[in-house]
C-alpha cells in the first residue's frame, strides 16, 4: 500500500491566515501533513508520494526524507492540466496494493471510542469536498479504481472506526476545529510538549512570571514568553515562539507562532497570525503594522543584523574618532579631581561567558562641572565604544547583564546584545527583562539609531545626575 | 485625510474619511481642533467613522486624546458608523470600554438626551 498526499490543491482561506502552503498550517501546534503522515505511519504504510505545487519548499524542508515517520517519501510536482483523480490513475500501478489518499484540508478528528489500532479495519471510501476528493481509502487496486470511478464505498467508511471526517471549507472551520482540540481533544493525538490532567499542554521553554495565570485547558508551544499580569486561557492555542505583553488577556484564540502580542490587549475569538488579527465569524482580517498592537516575532534576520552591525560599527568609530581627543584631555583632570572613576565591574558576554567592563561612577558626592562635561559629552562610555570596533560589544542593544545579579535574566533570553547604549539611559524606570526581551523583538537599524540620537540627548540633559545605569 | 466637520442639533458631528493610523491623526487633530476653537459653544461631539475602513494604535490614541480634551471642557464624544476593521482594533484594545459606540449618527445624537 502506498499514500498519495496532494498540497497542490488550492486552499483560497488559508491564505488570509499565513503565507504558509496550507498542509504546514497548525492544528494543535502541529501541521496538518504531521497528522496525515502520522496516519500512513499507523496503517504501516512505507512508500509516501506528496504532491508539491506553491510552497514546495517549505512543504519539502519540514517533511524531508520522512524519517521521522518511519516512511519513504518520494516527491512529484503537479501538472496544472491535470485533476487530482487524473494523477492518481496515472500511478495506478503504484497502488495495485491499496492506496490511501489526502488532497485537500482535511482533518481526520478522532472520537472518544477511537482506538489507533482501529485503522487496519477500516474499508474502502472516499470523502469529497466540491466535487474533489479529499479523502481515499482502497485496501487493493480494485477497490481504489472503483472508488476512482465515482462507485459508492459500501460501508460507513472513517465513522464506522470512530473517524469524525472534517473538513476545513473555511476559516470559521480552521478555528472551530483548533478550539475543539484545546478543549480536550487533543489528548487523543499524539502531543508535543507536557500534557497534564486538568487539560493543558505546555510546551518547552516557556516563560511565565508568578502574576501571569495560565487557565486550562490551553495549549502553549515552545519557546513562549508572557509578561506580568497575563491571563492565558481558557481555551487559548498559543503556537511556538510566541510574546505576550503585560496585562493582556488570551481566551478562547489562536496564536500561531512568531506573533507579538503588544500590552494590555484583549484577544477573544480571534486568530492572530504575526501582524495579524482574523475574526473567524467572518474571514474579515486586518494587517496591523503596529507593535503596539500586534506584531510579527522576527526569526534570525541573519543578513540584516550584519547590515546594522556593520553601520553602527561605522557610527562607533566617528564616535571614538570625535571623543579621543576631548577624553584624553578631560579624563586625567577628573581623576586628578577625585569626583569619579572607572571601576572594573563582570558582565555577562554573549560570545566568551564574561566580560570585565569599565564603568564610570562618582566616588565623591560633591557637585563638579568637570564631571557634568564628561558625563554630557557621554565621554564615559569612550572605552565601551572602543570595545564596539573589537566587535566585542553592541553599539546600541539590550542593557549589559551584570555577573551575578542579572544571572537570572540572561537565563531567560534567546539572544544577547550587550549594547553601549540601550533603553535605560533614557528610561530609567524600565525594567531589564522586558527591555532585553522588547529589543531583540524589534530590534533594526532604525531602532538602533532612535536609541542612540535619545541617550545622547537625555545623557546631555541629565548629565548631572548619576543614573541608575551606572549607580546599581 | 479630509475631516468633515458640522453642527447637528448643537453638536458637533465629526467626519472622518480615510484611514486613521500615525500618517493621518496630526491631520486629523489639527482639523479637529481649528473647528472646535471656532465653535466654542459645541461642547458634545459624535465621531462619524462610515468611511475610516482601519485604524491603528495612533489613530485610537488620538480618538482617546480628544476624548480626554472633551470631558476636560465638560462635554462628552460618542462614536457612529464604527466599520468592521476598525471594530476589530476597538475589540481588541478593549477601547469598547472606554466609548459609546452607536449604529448610526442619529442614534448617537439620541444618545445625549
Amino acid at each position: 500500500m502506498i499514500a498519495v498526499i496532494n498540497t497542490s490543491i488550492p486552499c483560497a482561506w488559508a491564505g488570509d491566515i499565513s503565507e504558509k502552503p496550507w498542509v504546514l498550517l497548525p492544528i494543535a501546534n502541529r501541521p496538518l501533513i504531521d497528522y496525515w503522515l502520522e496516519a500512513c505511519t499507523e496503517q504501516h504504510i512505507r512508500s509516501v508520494h506528496i504532491v508539491l505545487h506553491d510552497g514546495a519548499e517549505e512543504v519539502e524542508q519540514y517533511v524531508g526524507s520522512g524519517t521521522r515517520w518511519n516512511v519513504s517519501v518520494e516527491y512529484v510536482f503537479a501538472r496544472s492540466t491535470e485533476t487530482p483523480v487524473d494523477y492518481l490513475r496515472s500511478i495506478s500501478s503504484y497502488w495495485k496494493k491499496g492506496l490511501l489518499y489526502f488532497g485537500g484540508p482535511f482533518f481526520m478528528r478522532r472520537r472518544q471510542a477511537f482506538r489507533p489500532e482501529r485503522f487496519r479495519e477500516l474499508t474502502a471510501c472516499r470523502n469529497d469536498f466540491g466535487n474533489l476528493p479529499y479523502f481515499l481509502y482502497g485496501q487493493n487496486g480494485d477497490d481504489v479504481s472503483r472508488l476512482l470511478d465515482g462507485f459508492e464505498a459500501p460501508g460507513r467508511g472513517l465513522e464506522a472506526i470512530h473517524v469524525h471526517p472534517f473538513v476545513i471549507g473555511t476559516v470559521g472551520d480552521y478555528f472551530d476545529i483548533n478550539m475543539k482540540m484545546v478543549s480536550g481533544e487533543f489528548t487523543r493525538y499524539v502531543t508535543a510538549g507536557f500534557a497534564t490532567a486538568d487539560q493543558s499542554s505546555v510546551g518547552f521553554n516557556v516563560r511565565t512570571p508568578p502574576s501571569s495565570y495560565l487557565r486550562a485547558p490551553i495549549i502553549v508551544g515552545d519557546d513562549c514568553r508572557f509578561g506580568a499580569m497575563t491571563t492565558v486561557g481558557p481555551n487559548a492555542l498559543v503556537a511556538n515562539h510566541v510574546i505576550v505583553d503585560a496585562f493582556s488577556e488570551l481566551s478562547n484564540c489562536l496564536v500561531l507562532e512568531d506573533t507579538y502580542i503588544g500590552r494590555n490587549l484583549e484577544i477573544r475569538n480571534k486568530i492572530v497570525a504575526g501582524n495579524r488579527v482574523i475574526d473567524p465569524a467572518d474571514g474579515a482580517f486586518i494587517q496591523i503594522d503596529d507593535s503596539w498592537l500586534v506584531a510579527r516575532n522576527r526569526p534570525e534576520l541573519m543578513t540584516e543584523d550584519v547590515v546594522r552591525l556593520t553601520v553602527l560599527w561605522c557610527v562607533a568609530l566617528v564616535l571614538a574618532a570625535l571623543q579621543f581627543i576631548p577624553f584624553l584631555v578631560l579624563y586625567p583632570f577628573i581623576k586628578l579631581s577625585g569626583v569619579a572613576a572607572f571601576r572594573r565591574e563582570l558582565f555577562h558576554d554573549p560570545h566568551t561567558g564574561y566580560i570585565s567592563l569599565l564603568i564610570f561612577g562618582k566616588i565623591a558626592n560633591r557637585k563638579s562641572l568637570l564631571y557634568r562635561i564628561f558625563r554630557a559629552l557621554s565621554l564615559d562610555r569612550f572605552p565601551l565604544i572602543i570595545l564596539v570596533l573589537r566587535g566585542r560589544m553592541f553599539l546600541c542593544g539590550q542593557p549589559p547583564l551584570r555577573h551575578p545579579k542579572d544571572d537570572a535574566v540572561v537565563k531567560q533570553l534567546k539572544r544577547y546584545y550587550p549594547g553601549v547604549f540601550c533603553y535605560r539611559d533614557y528610561n530609567h524606570d524600565s525594567d531589564l527583562l522586558t527591555d532585553a526581551l522588547w529589543y531583540a523583538h524589534i530590534r533594526s537599524l532604525y531602532e538602533d539609531l532612535k536609541i542612540l540620537v535619545k541617550a545622547f540627548v537625555s545623557r546631555f540633559l541629565t548629565a548631572g545626575r548619576q543614573i541608575p545605569a551606572d549607580s546599581e | 485625510m479630509l475631516v468633515n466637520c458640522e453642527k447637528q442639533d448643537g453638536i458637533g458631528v465629526i467626519q472622518v474619511s480615510k484611514a486613521l493610523t500615525a500618517a493621518t491623526v496630526d491631520a486629523f487633530r489639527d482639523q479637529f481642533n481649528h473647528w472646535s476653537m471656532a465653535e466654542t459653544e459645541v461642547k458634545n461631539y459624535v465621531i462619524d467613522l462610515a468611511e475610516v475602513d482601519f485604524m491603528d494604535s495612533a489613530g485610537l490614541g488620538t480618538l482617546i486624546a480628544v476624548l480626554k480634551r472633551i470631558t476636560e471642557q465638560g462635554g462628552d464624544m460618542k462614536i457612529a458608523n464604527l466599520q468592521k476593521k476598525p471594530r476589530m482594533v476597538f475589540e481588541i484594545t478593549r477601547a469598547y470600554k472606554v466609548f459609546e459606540i452607536y449604529e448610526s449618527v442619529e442614534d448617537a445624537i439620541k444618545g445625549f438626551e
